[in-house]
């Protein structure tokens, strides 16, 4: 998704209205509970909320420049990883082993028996169509946002293919976008 | 009102930008090794050893050089500094596994800001988020236990603390004797007391 994203590829900046606003902190707040003590700090009700409508049916909710969540057409809203480096707990994790790091690094999906071999590590709640967090074996820091193709029980029955979609991952697009100015 | 999270400051590789960490599978490995090497040493032991192994090679040449018979290989001539660097940490730390003690260094990110870290606390009873807590408190900053894959648990602080730590740390935790606290100054350990 981001993998050579730039800010040429955002057709659009706009502060939204307060009711947008309202929503968008509504659907963040539902999607991450763990975030809801928190989000005054990381949404401030007085700064201006900034939706950066971008190729790809993406959109970035930025707050004083800095990107902090995005979507993709109607989808939930997800961390960009900083922020979730910052707020560790607030996504489900899957784990990678360490053979599947640098192919994640280079922006491929991530294929089941990476998550299901020895150094790998589902959360069995995790639901198909569901924003995780991709940790991976023997590191502290999350390197990759993804989206769930399957259900953790189903990475591990059907154990082959692709089981997360890999939608930001560390030193992509996003990931360098530090602030949008 | 539900307990606010404290957001966990991570400290970003300053020459590629990824959490040290992932370094080893960054874009240019080579080059965030000086960096790593100064600012995350514990993260990556062998690059340390390495570091530390070319000094002793370079040192070892040198004293081939300055030798009269200097008949023997490279080899030969650098095996006996190797398993002395391996027991060493930058500047010349001696590793001692057991020894109950708090080790406060200041770590300087980016151009301006640092953290401090602290390390041993629970060597001494202390529960480290407990620790954390009052830190970041009483200092007025982001306080967050953070772990190595390598190493145990530390405490980062976010900003320069290290002035009012000690007398934090003794007046809080009466177990924790002040000989026992050290400081890291340009890779060297100093006691506090
Ligand atoms: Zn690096």
């Amino acid at each position: 998704m981001f993998k050579k994203f730039s800010s040429e590829e955002v057709s659009a900046q706009n502060q939204v209205k307060a009711s947008v606003q309202r929503k968008i902190r509504q659907s963040i707040a539902e999607e991450y509970p763990g975030l809801e003590p928190v989000l005054d700090d990381i949404l401030p009700k007085k700064s201006p909320l900034i939706v950066a409508k971008c190729q790809n049916h993406l959109n970035l909710v930025l707050v004083n420049n800095v990107p902090l969540f995005f979507s993709i057409r109607d989808g939930p809203y997800m961390p960009t990883l900083r922020l979730l480096h910052q707020y560790p707990n607030i996504m489900k994790k899957l784990q990678v082993d360490r053979g599947a790091i640098k192919f994640v690094l280079a922006g491929a999906n991530i294929m089941c028996p990476g998550l299901t071999s020895p150094g790998g590590a589902l959360d069995e709640e995790v639901e198909a169509e569901t924003p995780v967090a991709i940790m991976a074996e023997g590191k502290q820091h999350a390197l990759a946002i993804g989206f769930t193709k399957m259900s953790a029980k189903d990475i591990k029955a059907i154990n082959k293919g692709i089981g997360v979609d890999n939608l930001h991952y560390l030193n992509d697009g996003l990931w360098k976008m530090e602030r949008l100015d | 009102m539900a307990e606010k999270p404290q957001p966990v400051r991570v400290l970003y590789c300053g020459t590629c930008s990824l959490p040290p960490e992932y370094c080893e599978f960054g874009p240019d490995f080579e080059k965030c090794k000086p960096w790593l090497i100064q600012n995350v040493p514990d993260l990556y032991p062998d690059l340390v050893k390495e570091a530390n192994e070319k000094e002793a090679g370079k040192a070892a040449n040198q004293l081939k050089n300055t030798s009269i018979s200097s008949g023997s290989d490279d080899g030969a001539a650098s095996s006996a500094p190797k398993q002395e660097a391996v027991k060493r940490l930058p500047g010349g730390k001696v590793k001692k596994k057991e020894k109950q003690e708090v080790v406060i260094e200041k770590v300087i990110r980016n151009k301006r800001k640092c953290i401090t870290t602290v390390k041993g606390l629970e060597l001494f009873g202390v529960k480290l988020s407990d620790a954390s807590k009052k830190l970041g408190k009483k200092f007025a900053t982001g306080a967050s236990v953070v772990k190595g894959p390598t190493e145990k648990e530390q405490i980062d602080v976010q900003g320069d603390i290290s002035y009012d730590i000690v007398e934090f740390i003794t007046e809080t935790w009466p177990d924790v004797p002040e000989t026992s606290i050290f400081f890291i100054e340009d890779g060297r350990k100093v006691p506090a007391a």
